[in-house]
Protein backbone atom coordinates (compact mmCIF):
# COMPACT_ATOMS: atom_id res chain seq x y z
CA UNK A 1 0.00 0.00 0.00
CA UNK A 2 3.14 2.25 1.04
CA UNK A 3 4.76 1.18 -2.10
CA UNK A 4 1.21 2.38 -4.16
CA UNK A 5 1.22 5.76 -2.37
CA UNK A 6 4.63 6.50 -3.43
CA UNK A 7 4.66 5.69 -6.83
CA UNK A 8 1.65 7.31 -7.34
CA UNK A 9 3.42 10.58 -5.89
CA UNK A 10 6.17 10.03 -8.03
CA UNK A 11 3.28 10.11 -10.93
CA UNK A 12 2.15 12.77 -9.94
CA UNK A 13 5.18 15.58 -9.57
CA UNK A 14 6.24 13.94 -13.11
CA UNK A 15 2.96 14.60 -14.49
CA UNK A 16 3.18 18.51 -12.83
CA UNK A 17 6.67 18.95 -14.40
CA UNK A 18 5.31 17.54 -17.66
CA UNK A 19 2.78 20.07 -17.87
CA UNK A 20 4.29 22.85 -16.42
CA UNK A 21 6.90 22.38 -19.32
CA UNK A 22 3.96 22.09 -21.56
CA UNK A 23 2.40 25.58 -20.73
CA UNK A 24 5.87 27.38 -20.56
CA UNK A 25 6.48 26.00 -24.42
CA UNK A 26 3.16 26.59 -25.49
CA UNK A 27 3.59 30.51 -23.89
CA UNK A 28 6.54 30.85 -25.82
CA UNK A 29 6.64 31.30 -30.00
CA UNK A 30 7.87 28.02 -31.33
CA UNK A 31 11.80 29.01 -32.61
CA UNK A 32 12.21 31.39 -30.11
CA UNK A 33 15.82 31.34 -28.46
CA UNK A 34 16.01 31.08 -24.71
CA UNK A 35 15.41 34.29 -22.99
CA UNK A 36 18.82 35.90 -21.84
CA UNK A 37 18.87 37.87 -19.00
CA UNK A 38 18.67 41.87 -18.70
CA UNK A 39 21.27 43.47 -17.08
CA UNK A 40 18.43 44.99 -14.87
CA UNK A 41 17.22 41.57 -14.20
CA UNK A 42 20.66 40.44 -13.05
CA UNK A 43 21.18 43.92 -10.75
CA UNK A 44 18.09 42.53 -9.38
CA UNK A 45 18.80 39.36 -8.14
CA UNK A 46 22.51 40.67 -7.36
CA UNK A 47 20.28 43.24 -4.98
CA UNK A 48 18.91 40.89 -3.13
CA UNK A 49 21.48 39.60 -1.20
CA UNK A 50 22.80 42.03 1.75
CA UNK A 51 26.36 41.82 0.17
CA UNK A 52 28.32 44.67 -1.67
CA UNK A 53 28.41 44.04 -5.54
CA UNK A 54 30.18 46.23 -8.18
CA UNK A 55 28.47 46.69 -11.73
CA UNK A 56 31.50 47.46 -14.35
CA UNK A 57 30.25 49.33 -17.35
CA UNK A 58 32.87 48.76 -20.28
CA UNK A 59 31.16 51.98 -22.85
CA UNK A 60 30.78 54.42 -20.10
CA UNK A 61 33.64 53.03 -18.19
CA UNK A 62 32.51 53.20 -14.59
CA UNK A 63 33.01 51.10 -11.74
CA UNK A 64 29.86 51.24 -9.54
CA UNK A 65 30.28 50.08 -5.35
CA UNK A 66 26.50 49.31 -4.87
CA UNK A 67 24.57 47.26 -2.26
CA UNK A 68 20.53 46.83 -2.63
CA UNK A 69 20.59 48.80 -5.49
CA UNK A 70 21.85 51.80 -3.98
CA UNK A 71 24.98 53.63 -5.32
CA UNK A 72 27.84 53.89 -2.59
CA UNK A 73 30.57 54.78 -4.39
CA UNK A 74 31.83 55.44 -8.24
CA UNK A 75 35.12 54.63 -9.58
CA UNK A 76 35.99 56.00 -13.39
CA UNK A 77 38.13 54.19 -15.25
CA UNK A 78 40.73 55.68 -17.64
CA UNK A 79 40.96 52.02 -20.00
CA UNK A 80 38.95 48.81 -19.85
CA UNK A 81 40.88 46.11 -22.48
CA UNK A 82 41.60 42.59 -22.29
CA UNK A 83 45.05 41.31 -21.44
CA UNK A 84 46.06 37.78 -23.01
CA UNK A 85 49.00 36.43 -23.24
CA UNK A 86 50.04 35.35 -26.41
CA UNK A 87 53.05 34.63 -28.46
CA UNK A 88 54.82 37.01 -29.69
CA UNK A 89 54.95 36.86 -33.24
CA UNK A 90 51.21 36.97 -33.26
CA UNK A 91 49.00 39.53 -34.38
CA UNK A 92 46.84 41.49 -32.17
CA UNK A 93 42.89 41.17 -32.35
CA UNK A 94 39.85 42.39 -30.32
CA UNK A 95 39.10 40.00 -28.12
CA UNK A 96 35.27 39.37 -27.47
CA UNK A 97 32.88 39.26 -24.50
CA UNK A 98 29.64 38.15 -24.11
CA UNK A 99 27.53 40.77 -21.81
CA UNK A 100 25.88 41.35 -19.51
CA UNK A 101 26.99 38.69 -17.46
CA UNK A 102 28.10 38.11 -13.73
CA UNK A 103 31.26 36.78 -12.51
CA UNK A 104 32.22 35.87 -8.93
CA UNK A 105 35.73 36.43 -7.34
CA UNK A 106 37.10 32.94 -6.24
CA UNK A 107 40.23 34.03 -5.09
CA UNK A 108 41.63 38.07 -4.51
CA UNK A 109 43.89 39.71 -2.33
CA UNK A 110 41.31 40.83 -0.44
CA UNK A 111 41.62 37.23 0.77
CA UNK A 112 45.50 36.70 0.70
CA UNK A 113 47.24 40.08 1.38
CA UNK A 114 46.86 39.72 5.21
CA UNK A 115 49.79 40.87 7.51
CA UNK A 116 49.78 37.90 10.65
CA UNK A 117 50.73 39.14 13.47
CA UNK A 118 50.77 36.65 16.91
CA UNK A 119 52.86 37.44 19.87
CA UNK A 120 55.91 35.13 20.94
CA UNK A 121 54.27 33.90 24.33
CA UNK A 122 51.46 35.48 26.62
CA UNK A 123 51.73 36.35 30.33
CA UNK A 124 49.42 35.97 33.02
CA UNK A 125 46.77 38.92 32.95
CA UNK A 126 47.45 41.57 35.30
CA UNK A 127 44.93 44.50 35.02
CA UNK A 128 47.75 47.51 36.21
CA UNK A 129 46.65 48.70 39.60
CA UNK A 130 49.06 47.58 41.48
CA UNK A 131 51.62 49.46 38.83
CA UNK A 132 49.40 52.20 39.29
CA UNK A 133 49.29 52.42 42.95
CA UNK A 134 53.33 52.41 42.80
CA UNK A 135 53.25 55.77 40.74
CA UNK A 136 52.88 59.07 41.74
CA UNK A 137 49.82 60.48 41.23
CA UNK A 138 49.92 63.80 38.51
CA UNK A 139 48.66 66.73 39.72
CA UNK A 140 46.08 67.01 36.60
CA UNK A 141 44.85 63.48 35.97
CA UNK A 142 44.28 62.60 32.90
CA UNK A 143 42.22 59.58 31.17
CA UNK A 144 44.51 56.40 30.13
CA UNK A 145 43.40 54.77 27.52
CA UNK A 146 42.60 51.32 28.77
CA UNK A 147 40.17 50.23 25.20
CA UNK A 148 40.64 48.85 22.04
CA UNK A 149 44.17 50.07 21.47
CA UNK A 150 45.29 50.34 17.86
CA UNK A 151 47.00 47.53 16.94
CA UNK A 152 50.58 47.33 16.91
CA UNK A 153 51.08 46.67 12.99
CA UNK A 154 50.95 49.69 10.63
CA UNK A 155 48.59 48.59 8.43
CA UNK A 156 50.53 48.16 4.97
CA UNK A 157 49.80 50.19 1.75
CA UNK A 158 46.96 48.01 -0.61
CA UNK A 159 49.25 47.64 -4.19
CA UNK A 160 47.96 49.37 -7.32
CA UNK A 161 48.02 46.52 -9.77
CA UNK A 162 46.68 42.63 -8.76
CA UNK A 163 44.40 40.26 -9.77
CA UNK A 164 41.48 38.42 -8.95
CA UNK A 165 40.62 35.03 -10.41
CA UNK A 166 37.19 34.89 -11.68
CA UNK A 167 34.72 31.88 -11.57
CA UNK A 168 34.57 32.45 -15.07
CA UNK A 169 37.69 31.40 -16.25
CA UNK A 170 38.98 34.68 -16.44
CA UNK A 171 41.28 37.07 -13.77
CA UNK A 172 40.41 40.57 -13.18
CA UNK A 173 43.09 42.71 -13.37
CA UNK A 174 43.02 46.39 -11.38
CA UNK A 175 46.01 48.01 -12.18
CA UNK A 176 46.52 51.54 -12.58
CA UNK A 177 48.75 51.16 -15.63
CA UNK A 178 48.40 48.95 -18.47
CA UNK A 179 51.26 46.83 -19.70
CA UNK A 180 53.24 48.46 -22.38
CA UNK A 181 52.80 47.60 -25.69
CA UNK A 182 55.23 49.32 -27.49
CA UNK A 183 58.00 46.58 -29.91
CA UNK A 184 60.80 46.88 -27.64
CA UNK A 185 59.01 46.15 -24.30
CA UNK A 186 56.93 43.95 -25.74
CA UNK A 187 60.07 42.35 -27.41
CA UNK A 188 61.49 42.00 -23.68
CA UNK A 189 58.71 41.24 -21.93
CA UNK A 190 58.86 37.88 -24.46
CA UNK A 191 61.76 36.83 -23.61
CA UNK A 192 61.30 37.49 -20.01
CA UNK A 193 58.78 35.06 -19.81
CA UNK A 194 60.44 32.57 -22.26
CA UNK A 195 63.57 32.42 -19.89
CA UNK A 196 61.27 32.05 -16.97
CA UNK A 197 59.35 28.61 -18.96
CA UNK A 198 63.02 27.54 -19.65
CA UNK A 199 63.43 27.41 -16.06
CA UNK A 200 60.05 25.55 -15.17
CA UNK A 201 58.27 28.31 -13.66
CA UNK A 202 54.64 29.02 -13.76
CA UNK A 203 52.82 29.00 -16.81
CA UNK A 204 51.68 32.97 -17.56
CA UNK A 205 48.24 33.68 -15.99
CA UNK A 206 44.73 33.84 -17.84
CA UNK A 207 43.27 36.00 -19.89
CA UNK A 208 41.96 39.18 -17.60
CA UNK A 209 39.68 41.98 -18.08
CA UNK A 210 41.80 44.92 -17.60
CA UNK A 211 40.76 47.59 -15.86
CA UNK A 212 42.57 50.96 -15.51
CA UNK A 213 42.17 53.72 -13.20
CA UNK A 214 44.18 56.08 -10.92
CA UNK A 215 46.38 55.22 -8.26
CA UNK A 216 44.18 55.42 -5.31
CA UNK A 217 40.79 53.99 -7.04
CA UNK A 218 42.74 50.83 -7.41
CA UNK A 219 43.72 50.78 -4.13
CA UNK A 220 40.38 51.24 -2.77
CA UNK A 221 38.91 48.42 -4.46
CA UNK A 222 42.15 45.81 -3.34
CA UNK A 223 40.18 44.91 -0.28
CA UNK A 224 36.55 44.24 -2.35
CA UNK A 225 38.47 41.65 -4.17
CA UNK A 226 37.34 39.23 -2.02
CA UNK A 227 36.00 35.45 -2.37
CA UNK A 228 32.23 35.97 -3.27
CA UNK A 229 32.39 38.94 -4.49
CA UNK A 230 29.72 39.55 -7.33
CA UNK A 231 30.69 41.72 -9.98
CA UNK A 232 28.58 42.51 -13.01
CA UNK A 233 29.48 43.35 -16.02
CA UNK A 234 27.35 45.23 -18.53
CA UNK A 235 27.82 47.45 -21.97
CA UNK A 236 24.99 50.38 -21.61
CA UNK A 237 23.72 51.71 -24.47
CA UNK B 1 117.83 64.52 -40.16
CA UNK B 2 115.38 61.34 -39.72
CA UNK B 3 114.19 62.08 -36.20
CA UNK B 4 112.22 65.72 -37.25
CA UNK B 5 110.68 63.82 -39.42
CA UNK B 6 106.84 61.44 -38.66
CA UNK B 7 107.25 58.13 -38.44
CA UNK B 8 105.94 56.43 -41.11
CA UNK B 9 103.74 52.97 -40.88
CA UNK B 10 107.03 51.11 -42.22
CA UNK B 11 108.84 52.50 -40.49
CA UNK B 12 106.95 51.23 -36.86
CA UNK B 13 104.74 47.87 -37.44
CA UNK B 14 103.95 47.24 -34.15
CA UNK B 15 102.00 50.51 -32.97
CA UNK B 16 98.94 49.46 -35.15
CA UNK B 17 97.30 46.56 -34.99
CA UNK B 18 97.95 44.09 -37.36
CA UNK B 19 94.97 43.15 -39.88
CA UNK B 20 94.58 39.63 -39.11
CA UNK B 21 93.69 40.35 -35.31
CA UNK B 22 91.07 43.03 -36.68
CA UNK B 23 89.37 40.49 -38.96
CA UNK B 24 89.05 37.92 -35.83
CA UNK B 25 88.06 40.42 -33.17
CA UNK B 26 85.43 41.71 -35.67
CA UNK B 27 84.25 38.26 -36.86
CA UNK B 28 84.09 36.55 -32.99
CA UNK B 29 82.17 40.44 -32.32
CA UNK B 30 80.15 39.87 -35.72
CA UNK B 31 79.66 35.69 -34.21
CA UNK B 32 78.51 36.62 -30.59
CA UNK B 33 75.84 39.34 -31.95
CA UNK B 34 74.50 36.36 -34.05
CA UNK B 35 74.29 34.00 -31.27
CA UNK B 36 72.73 36.46 -28.39
CA UNK B 37 70.47 37.62 -30.97
CA UNK B 38 69.39 33.99 -32.05
CA UNK B 39 69.14 33.38 -28.28
CA UNK B 40 66.77 36.00 -27.76
CA UNK B 41 64.55 35.17 -30.81
CA UNK B 42 64.29 32.02 -29.35
CA UNK B 43 63.61 33.08 -26.32
CA UNK B 44 61.09 35.44 -27.09
CA UNK B 45 59.59 32.55 -29.48
CA UNK B 46 59.00 29.88 -26.45
CA UNK B 47 57.66 33.05 -24.31
CA UNK B 48 54.67 34.71 -24.26
CA UNK B 49 53.47 38.17 -23.83
CA UNK B 50 50.87 39.89 -22.25
CA UNK B 51 48.55 41.60 -24.94
CA UNK B 52 46.53 44.20 -24.15
CA UNK B 53 43.29 44.74 -26.73
CA UNK B 54 40.50 46.58 -27.17
CA UNK B 55 37.50 44.52 -25.89
CA UNK B 56 34.60 44.63 -28.17
CA UNK B 57 31.51 43.84 -26.29
CA UNK B 58 28.85 41.21 -27.52
CA UNK B 59 25.65 41.98 -26.03
CA UNK B 60 23.80 38.79 -25.08
CA UNK B 61 20.63 40.53 -24.10
CA UNK B 62 17.72 40.76 -26.22
CA UNK B 63 17.56 44.34 -27.52
CA UNK B 64 14.92 46.25 -28.83
CA UNK B 65 12.11 47.97 -27.33
CA UNK B 66 9.22 45.23 -27.75
CA UNK B 67 6.78 44.52 -25.45
CA UNK B 68 8.23 41.44 -23.54
CA UNK B 69 11.35 43.66 -23.01
CA UNK B 70 9.54 46.44 -21.58
CA UNK B 71 7.94 44.60 -19.19
CA UNK B 72 10.75 42.44 -17.66
CA UNK B 73 12.45 45.59 -17.69
CA UNK B 74 9.89 47.05 -15.65
CA UNK B 75 9.69 44.16 -13.36
CA UNK B 76 13.75 44.13 -12.51
CA UNK B 77 13.44 47.66 -11.94
CA UNK B 78 10.38 47.92 -9.78
CA UNK B 79 12.30 44.82 -7.65
CA UNK B 80 15.41 47.23 -7.26
CA UNK B 81 13.24 50.04 -5.97
CA UNK B 82 11.48 48.07 -3.73
CA UNK B 83 14.99 46.88 -2.36
CA UNK B 84 16.44 50.41 -1.60
CA UNK B 85 16.60 51.34 1.59
CA UNK B 86 13.83 53.72 3.30
CA UNK B 87 14.39 56.45 5.99
CA UNK B 88 17.77 56.87 7.55
CA UNK B 89 20.50 54.54 6.60
CA UNK B 90 24.53 54.67 7.38
CA UNK B 91 27.33 54.42 4.75
CA UNK B 92 30.91 53.30 5.59
CA UNK B 93 33.64 53.84 3.29
CA UNK B 94 36.25 51.30 5.01
CA UNK B 95 38.76 52.32 2.96
CA UNK B 96 38.82 56.36 3.28
CA UNK B 97 37.43 55.98 6.86
CA UNK B 98 34.18 58.09 6.23
CA UNK B 99 31.03 57.63 7.91
CA UNK B 100 28.07 59.06 5.56
CA UNK B 101 24.52 59.22 7.22
CA UNK B 102 21.75 59.75 4.36
CA UNK B 103 17.56 60.07 5.17
CA UNK B 104 15.75 58.82 1.92
CA UNK B 105 18.54 59.30 0.06
CA UNK B 106 19.60 62.60 0.86
CA UNK B 107 22.91 63.22 2.90
CA UNK B 108 22.77 64.61 6.51
CA UNK B 109 26.13 64.02 7.48
CA UNK B 110 29.60 63.19 6.58
CA UNK B 111 31.92 62.39 9.42
CA UNK B 112 35.75 60.96 9.99
CA UNK B 113 36.14 57.62 11.14
CA UNK B 114 38.37 54.42 11.99
CA UNK B 115 37.70 51.17 10.68
CA UNK B 116 39.33 47.74 10.69
CA UNK B 117 43.42 47.00 9.60
CA UNK B 118 42.94 43.88 7.92
CA UNK B 119 45.56 42.23 10.29
CA UNK B 120 45.37 38.75 11.27
CA UNK B 121 46.51 38.00 15.15
CA UNK B 122 47.27 34.83 15.52
CA UNK B 123 47.01 32.83 19.57
CA UNK B 124 50.57 31.45 19.87
CA UNK B 125 48.57 28.72 21.86
CA UNK B 126 46.49 27.26 19.71
CA UNK B 127 46.81 28.86 16.44
CA UNK B 128 43.43 30.39 16.67
CA UNK B 129 43.14 33.30 14.52
CA UNK B 130 41.12 36.80 14.13
CA UNK B 131 40.54 39.09 11.26
CA UNK B 132 40.50 42.56 12.25
CA UNK B 133 37.79 43.77 9.24
CA UNK B 134 35.14 46.20 9.13
CA UNK B 135 32.67 43.66 7.63
CA UNK B 136 31.30 44.38 3.73
CA UNK B 137 27.98 44.63 2.76
CA UNK B 138 24.58 45.28 5.08
CA UNK B 139 24.00 45.06 8.16
CA UNK B 140 21.39 46.84 10.77
CA UNK B 141 21.54 48.78 14.06
CA UNK B 142 20.42 46.02 16.35
CA UNK B 143 20.12 48.05 19.10
CA UNK B 144 21.95 51.34 21.02
CA UNK B 145 23.47 51.73 24.01
CA UNK B 146 23.98 55.09 25.72
CA UNK B 147 27.11 55.24 28.38
CA UNK B 148 28.25 51.83 26.72
CA UNK B 149 31.00 49.07 28.36
CA UNK B 150 32.73 47.04 26.77
CA UNK B 151 33.52 43.57 27.73
CA UNK B 152 36.83 42.88 26.42
CA UNK B 153 37.25 39.56 23.96
CA UNK B 154 40.25 37.42 24.14
CA UNK B 155 42.10 38.92 21.17
CA UNK B 156 42.19 41.88 22.93
CA UNK B 157 44.07 40.23 26.36
CA UNK B 158 45.90 38.42 23.06
CA UNK B 159 47.19 41.20 21.43
CA UNK B 160 49.61 42.79 24.04
CA UNK B 161 50.71 39.41 25.39
CA UNK B 162 48.46 38.17 27.87
CA UNK B 163 46.53 35.42 28.54
CA UNK B 164 42.97 36.04 29.20
CA UNK B 165 41.39 36.76 32.45
CA UNK B 166 39.47 33.89 34.32
CA UNK B 167 37.29 35.99 35.91
CA UNK B 168 34.93 37.75 34.15
CA UNK B 169 34.93 41.01 36.07
CA UNK B 170 38.10 41.91 35.17
CA UNK B 171 36.56 42.04 31.54
CA UNK B 172 34.49 45.10 31.15
CA UNK B 173 35.65 48.67 30.69
CA UNK B 174 33.37 51.32 30.97
CA UNK B 175 35.79 53.69 29.35
CA UNK B 176 36.52 52.78 26.18
CA UNK B 177 33.53 53.03 23.83
CA UNK B 178 32.86 56.56 24.30
CA UNK B 179 29.24 58.15 25.34
CA UNK B 180 27.08 56.08 22.79
CA UNK B 181 27.18 52.93 20.82
CA UNK B 182 25.29 51.39 18.25
CA UNK B 183 25.27 47.68 17.64
CA UNK B 184 25.67 46.02 14.32
CA UNK B 185 25.81 42.81 14.67
CA UNK B 186 28.24 40.05 15.38
CA UNK B 187 30.47 41.89 17.98
CA UNK B 188 30.71 45.23 15.40
CA UNK B 189 29.46 48.53 17.24
CA UNK B 190 29.82 51.60 16.00
CA UNK B 191 31.25 53.86 19.31
CA UNK B 192 33.80 56.68 20.29
CA UNK B 193 37.00 56.60 21.08
CA UNK B 194 39.83 57.68 23.07
CA UNK B 195 42.53 57.64 20.43
CA UNK B 196 40.95 60.59 18.58
CA UNK B 197 43.93 61.08 16.90
CA UNK B 198 44.10 58.32 14.54
CA UNK B 199 40.47 59.01 13.65
CA UNK B 200 40.64 58.63 9.80
CA UNK B 201 43.16 55.33 10.00
CA UNK B 202 42.31 52.19 9.83
CA UNK B 203 43.51 51.36 13.41
CA UNK B 204 40.38 49.31 14.86
CA UNK B 205 39.99 45.84 15.25
CA UNK B 206 36.94 45.91 13.22
CA UNK B 207 34.62 48.20 14.76
CA UNK B 208 33.72 52.02 13.54
CA UNK B 209 35.11 54.49 15.83
CA UNK B 210 33.78 58.35 15.59
CA UNK B 211 34.25 61.39 17.28
CA UNK B 212 32.54 62.80 20.33
CA UNK B 213 30.02 65.01 18.14
CA UNK B 214 29.94 63.11 15.00
CA UNK B 215 28.82 59.91 17.44
CA UNK B 216 26.31 61.96 18.97
CA UNK B 217 24.83 63.24 15.95
CA UNK B 218 24.33 59.75 14.52
CA UNK B 219 23.16 58.30 17.59
CA UNK B 220 20.25 60.50 17.74
CA UNK B 221 18.97 60.17 14.13
CA UNK B 222 19.83 56.48 13.49
CA UNK B 223 16.89 54.50 14.91
CA UNK B 224 17.23 51.08 15.62
CA UNK B 225 16.44 48.75 12.56
CA UNK B 226 18.33 51.42 10.08
CA UNK B 227 20.67 49.78 7.60
CA UNK B 228 24.33 50.04 7.14
CA UNK B 229 26.16 49.66 4.15
CA UNK B 230 29.87 48.89 4.74
CA UNK B 231 32.26 48.71 1.81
Amino acid sequence: MRTWNLSTGILRSVAACFCTSLAAAALAAPGDPPAQPLATELEARLAGSPSIYLVVDVVRRVVDIKARAVLLDRIVLHGVEVVAHRPFFSPRHAATLELPTVWTVTNGPGDTDREIIAPPVLRPYSSGDDEEEKEPVPATPTPRPTGPQPTPTPVPEPPVSYRARMDSGWDLLVTDALPPQGLVARFAAAVRDGWRRLRGEAPPPPPALALAMAREDAQRLHHLARSGMKILLVAAP
Amino acid sequence: MSADLPPTLDETPEAAPPRRWLAVVLVATAALLLLSGGALLVLARLGQVAVASPLRPVTASASGEDEKILARRAAAAKTLERLRPRGVYIVVDSYRNRLRLYRDGELLRTAVCSTGTGVVLRDPRNGRQWVFDTPLGERVVERKVKNPVWAKPDWAFIEEGMLPPTDPNERFDPNSLGDYALYIGDGYIIHGTLFKTLLGRRVTHGCIRLGDEDLEFVYRHTPIGSRVFLY
